[in-house]
């Protein structure tokens, strides 16, 4: 019988790791590894391992649909972008553009988020945004603000080339696993690991200093090792007088952040500040990787900075082994920024409250588009509950489980006149919609996703959508077509060729030289080879320097008190993935994580007579859910971990959010726990 | 020939698990176990010399063919008799009896490929050259 290999990208996490779909009778019926993928060289995470499950799930959505009553009406596509036209068009007349939301996915293809993006604006609207707002928005403001890029600095696989890793707030083992094979090799070259973590996680493991910080006190650690640094002369001169500005500012700014203050304010050893600072420091080459932990704070943006600048007056930067390591969540996540689909960037990174940018892509597009940033996806949630906003597009999102304070975001979506919901299954957010739109998984259809190292790697088309589900591309050109726009793209090879002539960071990445590995952005022409190192030759800032910017550490919006004494943070496990609406459906992976639990340290269960396996019922001012209590001492006494990916946890987190990106602080919420009888 | 794993890499991602379970029509063979809070030890079958699930086999369905440990699935009766005999509880049964066949038909077990930590390998000394590795280098640094 014969059967196909078709190289695809892993739909899990940023990591970019491609395997081979097989394909008999046009039924996807195997994996087959890529030893030759650069990240990856094969391997692939127990998620990655179960990717086809959910391919043919019984859930997968077939028609459009529409709401009925309590129920849904199976209709044709002509009746649904017919609805859509009406509901869509009909807000964008009524109240103006400035009342529509759009929010894209960071799970569809660069081509698609390209689209989405320009169908919005174009239609006169600039609330667009992508759920990069809840993972890595403070990486876009603050490495941008510091560095002048939002990426990896480097390759994964030059983490291999690291003396000292430095991991803060990331858990990769669980979550970016293909990294661990890196860190080890780093390991057995004498590289020194450091993990920074209010939990100890698999990825600690690893870690040769564990340093078990109190969630929220991240800024206060850097400015802490940074002062460490700055006092025992560790700083690399020449390179902060040659690449940097702000340097005096920020020795004035980590004065006080003495080890011995920063212990009491982080839980830390003062000596294990110490150590882990020299480490940092002192090593020929190091490297800071980081994720959830960082960002997902009210000091999000902060923490971010404080992570840059420790990088700087390192020298770490710029140089094999080195670097500064945002690691992304989703398979394309890093594109969907990359294309503009952000509340506060055009395509490439462009400014949408320059009137130049608006310029140019008026030019470009055809039609006079707005100037000035739109509502983020945080604040659309905000506008809707005030119905300001009065009709959403929400494409392969579930916001009703993955933004926090889940029945504030449920009773917002609810005030829409109009939600249309364009996703592969029924989620808690499509449940809401009046109309949903069947689309395409990843096997499904073709282009290309940028993977957390900025690599831009082309996905082949394996098999064809299930029922009536079209791609999204397809969805969207049509829709906006029945909108009144005129999108004309018969695939995503045309599409990529657009972004070709106004990404400039994607300028020579064609469809042609896509085969096999990718290329890494900048790649500005078609002779280009990419650039895996960033900054080797200074900074895309004023005079070619990267800007210091001084942090201080305020406190988490949310601390424990005498009626939620504990500190909910929340995470992923190694076999799910976000709000869980794929991998929840996938048998070997729900079999092994069935369901919701509560990390708890042993000594509190003691007190609140808490066994392991007991349903607990926790409560935050937000809401409430019940979970299955995990007695550990992974976590420290006064601290809970939940992970978010089933639909309670969500209910329990704030909805306070960083001044700057908007970032909800998933990480620290108070709480209270009790048994459930 | 079994797969050796290296303790000090393990994640407990489960990779593992999942792979084999799926090129093994949901039959998985390895299981990943959380030791304590920190530690994760996958257990794998050890193809043993003498292999006591082929001693208890009264059929000849599990046998030695060379240095691993086969099994005829024409000839299980599904007595479960391996499963009780295994000292690792490695070897399972519901119809037929199950565990590893290191993959037989492709060339490398597929556990050892998809391990994202590089854990896993069929070479007996790659664990123990490592750690004396590491140890020279920690002697080397003076920590």
């Amino acid at each position: 019988m014969p059967q196909v290999l078709v190289p695809t990208v892993c739909p899990y996490c940023g990591a970019g790791c491609q395997f081979f779909i097989s394909v008999e009778k046009e039924r996807a019926t195997g994996i087959e590894y890529m030893p030759e993928h650069p990240a990856s060289e094969g391997a692939l995470c127990s998620k990655g391992n179960a990717a086809l499950e959910i391919l043919y799930h019984p859930d997968r959505l077939h028609h459009p649909l529409k709401r009925k009553g309590d129920g849904w009406a199976r209709i044709s596509w002509n009746e649904a972008l017919e609805l859509i036209a009406r509901g869509l068009g009909g807000a964008l007349k009524r109240f103006g553009p400035e009342c529509v939301g759009f929010l894209s996915s960071s799970k569809c293809t660069n081509e698609e988020n390209y689209l989405i993006e320009k169908m919005a604006r174009c239609l006169g609207s600039r609330n667009i945004d992508n759920c990069a707002r809840l993972c890595h928005s403070p990486s876009v403001v603050g490495l941008n603000r510091t560095l002048g890029a939002a990426g990896m600095t480097n390759p994964i696989s030059d983490i291999a080339n690291s003396k000292c890793i430095f991991i803060i707030g990331s858990n990769l083992a669980e979550n970016h696993a293909i990294l661990s094979r890196w860190i080890h090799r780093a390991r057995d070259s004498g590289a020194v690991v450091i993990v920074a973590d209010p939990r100890m996680t698999h990825t600690a493991w690893m870690a040769d200093i564990f340093l078990q910080l109190k969630p929220g006190t991240d800024v206060a650690l850097l400015c802490g090792m940074t002062h460490v640094i700055i006092k025992e002369g560790l700083v690399d001169s020449e390179y902060i007088g040659k690449w940097t500005r702000g340097y005096e500012g920020l020795v004035e700014a980590v004065k006080d952040y003495t080890p011995e203050k920063v212990s009491e304010i982080t839980g830390i050893l003062a000596g294990d500040i110490v150590r882990a600072a020299r480490a940092y420091a002192i090593s020929p080459a190091s490297s800071i990787l980081y994720s959830m932990g960082i960002t997902q704070h009210s000091t999000g943006t902060d923490n971010v900075q404080a992570i840059a600048n420790l990088a700087l007056i390192c020298g770490q930067l710029g140089r094999q082994g080195t670097g500064v390591m945002p690691l992304r969540g989703q398979n394309n996540v890093q594109g969907a920024c990359d294309m503009g689909a952000l509340a506060e960037f055009y395509p490439g990174y462009r400014r949408a409250d320059d009137p130049k940018t608006a310029k140019l892509f008026s030019h470009a597009w055809g039609l006079d588009l707005p100037v000035g940033r739109g509502l983020t996806a945080t604040e659309m949630i905000d506008a809707a509950a005030r119905s300001e906003i009065r009709a959403m597009y929400i494409v392969g999102e579930d916001p009703a489980n993955s933004d926090p304070s889940s029945s504030y975001t449920r009773d917002a979506l609810e005030k829409l006149d109009f939600l249309v919901v364009q996703d592969i299954f029924m989620t808690a957010t499509a449940q809401l919609a009046d109309v949903v739109l069947p689309a395409s998984a990843w096997a499904e259809k073709e282009g290309t996703y940028t993977s957390t190292e900025r690599r831009v790697q082309w996905s082949c088309k394996a098999i064809e959508p299930p029922g009536e589900a079209r791609s999204d591309l397809e969805i969207v050109c049509a829709l906006a077509n029945s909108l009144g726009l005129k999108f004309n793209y018969p695939d995503a090879a045309s599409v990529l060729s657009e972004i070709n002539q106004l990404v400039p960071q994607y300028g020579g990445i064609l469809r042609e030289r896509l085969n096999g590995p990718g290329l890494v952005w900048p790649c500005p022409n078609p002779d280009h080879p990419g650039t895996p190192i960033l900054h080797t030759q200074g900074f895309k800032l004023q005079d070619g320097r990267a800007a210091i910017v001084p942090v201080r550490y305020r406190p988490a919006a949310e601390e424990a008190s005498w009626e939620y004494p504990f500190i909910l943070t929340t995470g992923r496990v190694a076999v799910h993935h976000n709000a869980g609406s794929m991998t929840r459906r996938s048998p070997s992976l729900i079999e092994r994580e069935p369901e919701l639990f509560v990390e708890i340290n042993t000594q509190d269960a003691a007190k609140l007579r808490i066994a392991d396996g007991d349903e607990v019922s926790i409560t935050s001012p937000r809401g409430g859910t019940t979970a299955r209590a995990r007695l550990t001492d992974r976590v420290k006494k006064g601290v809970v971990f939940m992970p978010f990916h089933f639909p309670g946890t969500n209910m329990l987190t704030t909805e306070a959010t960083d001044p700057e990106a908007k970032i909800p602080e998933f990480k620290v919420s108070a709480c209270k726990i009790s048994r459930g009888d | 020939m079994p797969v050796y794993v290296d303790i000090s890499r393990c994640i407990g991602c489960r990779s593992c698990e999942v792979a084999c379970k799926r090129v093994h029509g949901g039959k998985g063979h390895v299981n990943v176990h959380m030791a304590g809070d920190h530690a994760s030890v996958p257990i794998f079958c050890h193809h043993c010399e003498e292999a006591t699930c082929t001693i208890a086999c009264y059929t000849g369905a599990l046998y030695k063919d060379a240095e691993r440990t086969a099994f005829d699935v024409e000839k299980c009766t599904g007595c479960g008799l391996c499963q009780l005999a295994c000292p690792f509880g490695v070897v399972w049964s519901d119809k037929i009896a199950h565990k590893c066949d290191l993959c037989a038909g492709r060339e490398t077990p597929t556990c050892i490929i998809s391990c994202p930590a590089n854990a896993l390998s069929t070479d007996f000394e790659l664990a123990s050259s490592r750690a004396r590795a590491r140890a020279a280098m920690a002697v080397a640094r003076g920590r």
